[in-house]
């Protein structure tokens, strides 16, 4: 293996066009993956056609390192200014612009930028080990039954962030639910809720929504709060989180990478679930679960790592098998043909060399993101001086056209803007948006997989429970939200 | 309710597939003479849009970002792909309808918007409210299984597997009831006298995966799709509904020759544009889609994914028909299938 990755570096590193398609990969994935809207997927779609001209090894490279650092560049934009740059990143907004609210913005970056490195780094380096076995052992053991097992554990968990009382977080778990089944339903087709529209019967949208419910609704608290005359600026301050903070944190990194890791590696999963899931653990083993949602750097910590670590893992399946995690592996199969090859088992036996260099790239894409980030983030912190009249109509431009842009519909912006209402009201009354939010995401992958799982187990739900893992985590999220009920009923509400 | 499928196709229908059958030779050829075409009043003179209602990663995203290439490496007129998924098309193709008839939109779209309008008349017809510039691929579909599979290893013998199962053996399949899959789903599982648990993936991804990870115990697919499964020997075709064994596939027998008495339904893709637009841009954007079909990189293309297999090509008038034929086929089934055919 190692001599395997010298050689992918000596390659990567040893032709000057090479290095610089690497470098561009870096930095348009940053930039990419901070614009709401405009995500990575935007690039790597403009990219594709000029892939052509490229070696293969150059262009599904590119593509890799886009993957890497467009899935960690929508952070700074979530902790900044509440707006995540991608689904992915919307866990990080949870803590990250409460943090940012405190004056502790340049911690939440800074933990950002080391915990997205060591995130990425660590999933390539399962990746270079393991590629082939891991694929076999998720495509084998993991199906619909057990990823629906796996969003019902996320979701136990859900209703202590962010709200007010328990009562309050359930409601919201339950909202975001009840608006990700609006669409067509995941198994006849069958249009729920669209009203007539058609373009409803795709369902609500992640980026809208996420849009609304964070960015839009914290422009309308923080104008009320100007025009009452209570508004005050965020604090300025570039102090990164120390080697004890970060240090004190080992233990959420290290399950964030695992929980990060499984979830990248199944088939049309990827890093969302990825992030919200390494989020929900976090809440799950803190002692402080209500202090999830104000401002905890381990809530940052927690969600950066996982959709790191989903990079790594989501190529596995990819290149061990043909099978792509999402959008933008997606677009790497592409890739792939365009150069009359096909991912899966026999890449590795016809093109090592290309496998070698997209591996070595990741790695020291990942490595890029903790220097490049370092330096970035002390310029881009500088945004918070801008006067809150001036930087609130360049966030609501923005994240208009970001919502606009990802589907080219006027639906979407309308979407935004009545999430940013509805947003703006259930919070003032102590609902959580986090929880609305990870209803709506984890309650569409999870309907789709159930009802895959009730076909194939012939809709005998005892039957879920012949299969282990789907059984240990149904019986762990169980367990979850009868500890939740029993909080609920003998805690005191929390005042935010 | 058993479906009486010998009555339910048109002549219509019977002519066109068989059309089909018979041009499996003319796969690939180039059909359009004349190489460049003047533009008509300077048309175009700006990038094109193409409406794609479908995400970019799969099979209408492939076409329509390889037909792309090919117009812009013909006529040297840039066309901007913009993808609108959701709803089985709809999405996109209310876009569509919504979007200037002025010669500068076209629309990709498959089968699903003909058999969207044949459940809806509501719905726009592909071959009236719009024209059809070029059906770029036509391709049938196939049952398989994994290569090591021990239980069952052809049709006979996983029929019979099936069978002995007593409902409990499982296909992975598309979601969408009514869509072209499940409705030859429910010809074969009628004519085979067997009972199959379909599971509904709407990604290929975790569709080819269950299959591959023995989470499911067949998949219902196109070859193209599967290509380099197929290619790396993990997946074998075990039933092809086509009227004759294509030849790459000539070891694999065919729903008739397994006594299954129907017509097949194909799934096919191409480019359409407003019925209202000028009608000297639908001429060149006429020749330039069908002369792309001609060009080196579409061909390498629809070679990669088995779609020279038999002739997936149709000019205007020949879309138009095919079009036609499916809306008659799919509407007669819908009836048969008791859905709310308006």
């Amino acid at each position: 293996m190692i001599e395997n990755f010298l050689v992918g570096t000596a390659t990567l590193f040893g032709d000057p066009f090479t290095i610089g398609i690497f470098i561009f990969g870096v930095l348009g994935g940053m930039l990419f993956g901070a614009i709401p809207g405009v995500s990575m997927l935007t690039l790597a779609a403009i990219l594709l056609p000029f892939t052509a001209d490229l070696s293969p090894a150059q262009g599904v490279m590119l593509f890799a390192v886009i993957y890497c650092t467009g899935t960690y560049g929508g952070a700074i934009t979530a902790i900044l200014f509440n707006i995540p740059g991608a689904p992915e990143n919307a866990p990080t907004a949870f803590d990250g612009y409460p943090m940012t609210q405190k004056g502790m913005a340049g911690k939440a970056v800074g933990a950002a930028v080391l915990c997205s490195a060591i995130g990425g780094v660590a999933s390539a380096l399962v990746m270079m080990s393991a590629t082939e076995p891991l694929a076999q052992w998720a495509i084998m053991n993991i199906g619909p039954p057990e990823i629906f097992a796996l969003v019902f554990f996320g979701l136990a968990v859900a209703s202590s962030v962010g709200g007010r009382t328990i009562w309050k977080g359930w409601l919201s778990v339950l909202l975001g639910l009840l608006i990700a089944t609006i669409g067509q339903d995941p198994v006849g087709g069958i249009n729920r809720f669209n009203f007539g529209y058609s373009d409803l019967a795709a369902g609500i949208a992640f980026v809208p929504a996420i849009l609304g419910f964070f960015a839009v609704s914290e422009i309308f608290i923080q104008a009320e709060k100007n025009v009452s005359g209570k508004y005050s600026a965020p604090k300025f301050n570039v102090d990164f989180p120390s080697f004890f903070e970060l240090w004190a944190h080992k233990i959420a990194v290290v399950r964030s990478i695992f929980v990060g890791f499984f979830c990248g590696i199944l088939p049309g999963i990827g890093a969302t679930l990825a992030a919200f899931m390494g989020y929900g653990e976090a809440v799950r083993w803190s002692k402080n679960k209500s202090e999830f949602g104000t401002g905890k750097l381990e809530g940052v910590i927690s969600s950066e790592t996982a959709n790191n670590a989903a990079t790594g893992a989501a190529m596995i399946p990819l290149l061990a098998l043909g099978l792509p995690g999402g959008a933008l592996t997606a677009m790497m199969v592409a890739v792939f043909q365009m150069h009359d090859l096909e991912p899966g088992p026999l890449v590795f036996y016809n093109s090592p060399e290309l496998i070698w260099i997209v591996f070595a790239a990741m790695f020291y894409a990942n490595l890029s993101i903790l220097f490049v980030g370092l330096i970035e983030t002390k310029t881009i912190l500088y945004l918070l001086k801008i006067p809150f009249q001036f930087l609130a109509p360049m966030i609501l431009m923005l994240a208009s056209i970001g919502a606009y842009i990802s589907r080219g519909l006027v639906l979407d912006v309308i979407v935004m803007f009545i999430a940013g209402i509805i947003g703006f009201l259930l919070r003032r009354s102590g609902y959580s948006i986090p929880g609305i939010v990870l209803g709506l995401i984890l309650g569409k992958i999870g309907e789709q997989n159930f009802a895959q799982g009730m076909q194939m187990v012939h809709y005998d739900l005892g039957t879920y429970f012949s299969r282990p893992i789907c059984t240990i985590l149904i019986v762990a999220g169980v367990l979850t939200l009868l500890k939740s009920l029993h909080s609920a009923f003998f805690q005191k509400p929390k005042v935010i | 309710m058993k479906l009486n499928l010998k009555k339910q196709f048109s002549t219509l229908a019977l002519v066109t597939s068989f059309a089909a059958t018979a041009s499996m030779s003319l796969a690939g050829e180039c059909r359009v003479a004349e190489a460049s075409m003047d533009k008509p009043g300077g048309f175009p003179d700006r990038a094109l849009t193409m409406i794609v209602p479908y995400g970019p990663g799969g099979g209408s995203g492939q076409v329509a970002a390889a037909m792309a290439e090919a117009v812009t490496g013909l006529t040297g007129v840039s066309i901007n792909r913009d993808h609108k998924p959701g709803g089985s098309g709809t999405v996109g193709m209310t876009a569509y309808m919504a979007a200037p008839a002025d010669g500068y939109n076209v629309l990709e779209h498959i089968d699903d918007a003909s058999s969207a309008h044949a459940l809806d008349s509501s719905r726009p017809n592909p071959a009236e409210d719009l024209i059809p510039l070029v059906v770029s691929q036509v391709t049938f579909s196939q049952i398989y299984i994994r290569s090591n599979e021990t239980r069952y290893t052809d049709w006979p013998s996983f029929v019979a597997w099936v069978q002995a199962q007593d409902g409990k053996a499982t296909i992975a399949n598309v979601s969408k009831e009514g869509s072209m899959e499940r409705v030859i789903m429910k010809f074969i599982t009628e004519a085979s006298d067997m009972q199959i648990q379909q599971i509904s993936f709407d990604k290929g991804a975790p569709r080819y995966g269950a299959l591959l990870g023995g989470q499911v115990d067949a998949l219902f697919e196109q070859p193209g799709d599967v290509r380099k499964f197929l290619d790396a020997g993990n997946f074998k075709p075990i039933l092809t509904v086509f009227n004759e064994r294509p030849g790459v596939f000539s070891d694999v027998p065919t729903h008739r020759e397994m006594g299954m008495d129907f017509e097949p339904l194909l799934r096919f893709r191409g480019f359409y544009v407003h019925k209202d637009a000028p009608s000297d841009r639908v001429d060149w954007l006429k020749w330039a889609f069908q002369r792309a079909y001609c060009e080196d990189s579409y061909q390498a293309f629809n070679d990669s994914k088995f779609m020279n297999v038999i002739d997936s090509y149709r000019d205007t008038a020949g879309a138009i028909d095919m079009i036609n034929a499916a809306i008659v086929q799919y509407r007669d089934v819908y009836k048969e299938m008791g859905l709310d055919v308006k």
